[in-house]
């Protein structure tokens, strides 16, 4: 286990297609997160977030650059032990009940039955689904589903989670449910990793925020060092995380 | 390390268990197989053979269109509900992920055949037909074998293919292979070096599901066949069925998802 950054990301370079249609997604984007930190990865579509989430979990392979979870490589088995993962979108299978479906995930992570028996009840009441474990998907709606995507990600207590499009498809009640159960995590010292588009979110819990811009990493600051460049009036860039993000994002369009 | 791969099949089982379309076929072969049983009224004589020829034909056709739609559409499916990324983000390895689908496909197959089996045997209850039992158990083993080739080969086409080609592609092997064992006997002596050469690589690519077909035993009562028979077709099948696996986790195995 040894010393290493939760997660390592060094001169990472992905391009899609070939010929004229080549395309550079991410280029030598380089950043680590320590254990116990909570970072917002944040930029806007486009901008790489997804490609540099999907390499970081192995479902994409690096053009050029190295990636590292806990000193192993991304995707490697002994890397996917430590992640918790939430996609953008995703639903579950339809004809399997909720509980069902974190026996699944649970048993996959390598819990045993007797674990599963107990902690699933306590998951699902966690997010917001105490009761609901003897129903089928199928009749869950898309922001139920992603609670249960939030219960499968963190059934294995994991040293690490990746969250792709935080809070994507739930309602007011959801994001506030979820903001509860990751700012517990991050009082157990876990190490969360996500990508939003909702600035609000990335203030009020993350420790460090790395804004990417077409595919190059453009701001890597601790939340309250921002804030004092932006009561400094660094640039003129505006007083919220969202005007500092447009004042960063906005310029680099026009030109 | 087998749990793992189990759970990935329990899945397919389970979706195989709760989905309606499988029962639907069920009632619509059970219904065929009623009224091919209701014709001894009529008190023709070896009519139960028609009534065994009709069922298994059956039967072994609509688990094949079963196997074959459930095995091409795993991986589509997994993408499309984008679970793919959840199930890998977990620690298993790809070719314990494809084993896994590969082994709910085939149990799948096989709770559809034993469907099929209920209906048949509900349906001998009116004909009170003969059968040998024995050589009724060799037929489903076959049955089993040809279950395995066939979704082995479609997981191969589907991961080269879109759903609907992959499922298009495997039925025309499938039909291919049906008549390539009697077609090929008659062409081969009238054909020439390269159309020789061309059959014999043919043979070897393309399963042929008509070597797994014991129904013509079971209608007529023949004798079963001899245990060295049953491990033939073991090791045919399995001489198909690991190459197309082997094939499948290639393709898979550094896919970028």
């Amino acid at each position: 286990m040894g010393n290493h950054a939760a997660i390592e990301v060094n001169q990472l370079h992905i391009r899609y297609g070939r010929g004229a249609r080549r395309h550079l997604a991410v280029a030598g984007l380089t950043f680590q997160v320590e254990p116990g930190e909570t970072v917002g990865f944040i930029g806007p579509n486009g901008a790489g977030k997804s490609s540099t989430i999907k390499t970081l979990m192995g479902f994409q392979y690096p053009t050029e650059g190295t990636v590292r979870l806990f000193g192993e490589q991304a995707g490697s088995i002994a890397a996917r032990r430590r992640i918790g993962y939430l996609p953008e979108v995703s639903l579950y299978y339809p004809f399997m009940k909720a509980r069902e479906v974190l026996e699944l995930y649970g048993g996959l992570q390598g819990l045993d039955r007797a674990t599963l028996k107990r902690r699933i009840p306590e998951l699902l009441e966690r997010v917001g689904l105490a009761g609901k474990g003897e129903t089928l998907l199928k009749h869950f709606s898309k922001g139920m589903q992603q609670r249960v995507g939030i219960a499968q990600a963190i059934i294995a207590d994991p040293d690490l989670l990746i969250f792709d499009e935080l809070s994507s498809g739930l309602d007011p009640v959801g994001r506030y449910d979820l903001r509860e159960v990751l700012l517990e995590l991050k009082r157990r010292n876990r190490t969360i990793f996500f990508s939003s588009h909702e600035l609000y979110e990335v203030e009020s819990l993350c420790d460090r925020v790395i804004m990417i811009h077409g595919g190059r990493k453009v701001a890597d600051a601790a939340v309250p060092e921002l804030m004092e460049q932006l009561k400094a009036g660094n640039g003129g860039r505006g007083q919220s995380l969202e005007e500092f993000f447009m004042g960063l994002i906005r310029p680099a369009e026009a030109a | 390390m087998l749990r793992r791969q189990w759970l990935i099949a329990r899945t397919i089982f389970v979706e195989a268990l709760r989905r309606r379309e499988i029962y639907a076929i069920v009632l619509i072969t059970a219904g065929m197989l009623l009224l091919a049983s209701l014709l001894r009224f009529f008190d023709l004589q070896g009519l139960h053979k028609f009534y065994h020829e009709v069922s298994l034909k059956v039967m072994t056709t609509a688990t094949v269109l079963t196997v074959i739609v459930l095995a091409a559409r795993q991986l589509p499916r997994e993408f499309e509900r984008r679970t793919i990324y959840t199930l890998l983000a977990k620690p298993i390895a790809r070719w314990e992920f494809l084993l896994g689908k590969y082994v709910g496909v085939v149990l799948a197959g096989l709770f559809c055949l034993g469907l099929f089996m209920g209906v048949f045997c509900l349906g001998r209850l009116f004909t009170q037909a003969p059968l040998d039992w024995r050589l009724f158990g060799q037929f489903l083993f076959m049955q089993g074998l040809a279950i395995g080739c066939l979704a082995a080969l479609s997981f191969l086409l589907s991961m080269l293919m879109g759903l609907d080609a992959a499922i298009v592609t495997a039925m025309l092997i499938y039909l291919l292979g049906q008549v390539m064992t009697n077609a090929m006997t008659v062409v081969y002596e009238f054909t020439g070096a390269a159309g020789r050469a061309v059959l014999i690589t043919l043979n070897y690519l393309v399963p042929q599901p008509a070597l797994f077909d014991l129904s013509a035993k079971v209608v007529h009562e023949w004798p079963p066949v001899p245990a060295w028979v049953l491990g033939l077709a073991t090791l045919y099948c399995l001489m198909f069925v690991i190459p197309y696996l082997g094939l499948s986790y290639a393709l898979f195995r550094r896919r970028a998802l």
